[in-house]
């Protein structure tokens, strides 16, 4: 059943709704104006030598990407371990250790962020960087965990089965045939921690301390002034956001599309 | 030899993690709003004491409601556009609307306030048009607030309502039409009451997401539209009222997970 001519006329103006913000963005991050006029009077890269130009900036863009590189790599680390004997272990009550492991993408995230900072608070870690790297890891391993346990799922347990049969140990089935047959998944597990690490602003406003992320800088910015200098980093975060998701969309296309991947499950 | 045994002690090292980084901190937030510095109720008698809690609670729940209706409104026409589309432009539609999921949420709001300004597009189109002297300020209100939180939250209404038409079954519409149904009939009588599950799932999620946003509502609400989590943040970091704010905590944790399963029951369903 196709839909009827208002439908689509309302249905193409959501569209719009939902993605022309992203596009004025980016064109405005290239205006020569210092006002927020559109369309921009002229073309410059100001902006964008504004933000490469200032050290506080730069250094937010360090300890962000620093952050995001440690915290996702141990989520990546720990939640395919744990994903794995979510699946193939029998463990009692898994259902509820599985449960406990998504609990922080379903907790509305200022409850996180208030309970970390009363945490961190009691035993002196508020503003170091062992309490922000916990924190976000606790917030980024819940896609790991999503991604590689469904791929571990739709891997055939008979395979590993015979890599047993034929003498191998658990670490030499799981390091030799289990994980060269994941690496696509593993792969978006990667990227979607990087960028939620990345992205993250609420519980980074609450425990950072004097640590600046990117988006704590542009949060705190934001709630003061409008400074056009925030497109050129909107764009630069747009830029970073779609290539991962192209290379999302490549390293799944093998197995049905990107499609299948973020809706179908 | 089975594959299952000693491989659950695969998910102790998170397990541990979890335990200390977010199970413990969760626990004792709980706690303190009873328990400090002294077995109390004192800060929940606060709580439903003072009047201007209630009536931030009563704005989130507002703007919570308005929010998840205009998601539905807009949302469900975009979804069942994107059913009916062909494969090519079926896939870019799909992108399109993935792609906010993608973009940092403070892009995306930050994005209204160059739209919506007085000197944005918005403003600038209904002056030129003559429709309005003075620029309609859109942002620093409810308003604001609410195009601003529908904008981000609507993907989480879409995609899975097109997910859940996509399996409705075609002959199930193609034997109502054999059997003299009108396209009207057909639409609310199969095919809607088949999405329903769906569809409601969609709208109590961005309920609940809304009730606990943060971002937005503070960027494009400039500190005069009061929320629950701008609240806590005002708790926290600058009176600092701890307690108080680990009850309103606790309080908005209970109504998420309720409403969390209400979502799941009817998810469920929808599946």
């Amino acid at each position: 059943m196709k839909a009827g001519p208002f439908v689509a006329l309302v249905a193409i103006a959501t569209l719009v709704f939902l993605v022309l913000p992203i596009l004025i963005v980016v064109a405005m991050s290239f205006s020569s104006a210092s006002s927020l006029q559109f369309p921009p009077p002229g073309l410059s890269l100001r902006w964008y030598e504004s933000f490469f130009g200032d050290p506080r900036w730069v250094e937010a863009l360090i300890t962000s990407t620093v952050l995001a590189f440690a915290s996702s790599i141990v989520a990546l680390v720990l939640g395919s371990a744990a994903a794995y004997g979510i699946v193939r272990g029998r463990l009692p009550g898994r259902g509820l250790i599985d449960a406990n492991f998504m609990a922080p993408l379903i907790l509305p995230t200022i409850v996180v962020a208030v309970a970390m900072y009363l945490a961190l608070a009691k035993v002196g870690l508020l503003g170091t960087w062992v309490g922000l790297l916990a924190s976000h890891v606790v917030l980024s391993v819940p896609f790991v965990v999503l991604v590689v346990g469904v791929a571990i799922r739709s891997f055939d347990e008979r395979i590993e089965q015979v890599a047993f049969t034929l003498g191998a140990s658990r670490a030499q089935t799981v390091l030799r045939v289990l994980l060269p047959n994941l690496v696509p998944s593993l792969a978006s597990a990667w990227i979607l921690a990087l960028i939620a690490s990345f992205d993250e602003v609420i519980v980074t406003l609450f425990v950072a301390g004097v640590y600046q992320t990117v988006p704590k800088r542009m949060f705190n910015e934001l709630v003061l002034q409008v400074n056009p200098t925030i497109t050129a980093i909107a764009t630069i975060l747009i830029a970073v956001s779609v290539l991962a998701m192209a290379a999302i969309g490549l390293i799944t296309a093998r197995r049905g599309g990107l499609l299948k991947t973020m809706v179908g499950r | 030899m089975r594959i299952g045994r000693n491989a659950g002690t695969y998910v102790v090292p998170l397990l541990v993690l979890m335990v200390v980084a977010f199970d413990v901190p969760i626990l004792l937030m709980l706690a303190s709003s009873v328990l400090a510095p002294h077995p109390t109720v004192a800060h929940w008698a606060e709580l439903v004491e003072s009047p201007i809690y209630f009536r931030v609670l009563g704005n989130t729940f507002q703007i919570a409601l308005v929010t998840a209706a205009v998601c539905g409104l807009i949302g469900y026409p975009l979804a069942y556009w994107m059913r009916g589309l062909g494969g090519r432009a079926q896939l870019a539609v799909v992108t399109l609307v993935l792609l906010p999921f993608w973009i940092s949420i403070l892009v995306r709001t930050y994005a209204w306030i160059v739209v919506l300004g007085n000197n944005g597009i918005v403003n600038r189109s209904l002056m030129g048009l003559g429709l309005t002297d003075r620029p309609v300020s859109f942002l620093y209100n409810q308003l604001g607030v609410t195009i601003g939180t529908t904008n981000v939250l609507l993907p989480f209404l879409v995609l899975p309502l097109f997910a859940a038409m996509l399996k409705i079954d075609e002959r199930l519409l193609q034997a109502a039409a054999t059997l003299g149904a009108s396209r009207r009939a057909i639409f609310w009588r199969v095919f809607f009451p088949l999405s329903l599950p769906a569809f409601a799932a969609g709208l109590v999620l961005v309920f609940i997401l809304t009730l606990g946003f943060y971002v937005t509502p503070a960027i494009l609400g400039g500190g005069r539209v009061p929320m629950i989590s701008s609240m806590l943040d005002i708790l926290i970091n600058q009176m600092p009222r701890w307690e108080l704010a680990a009850a309103i905590s606790t309080l908005l944790l209970a109504v998420t997970l309720a409403l969390y399963g209400v979502y799941r029951t009817i998810a469920a369903r929808a599946a």
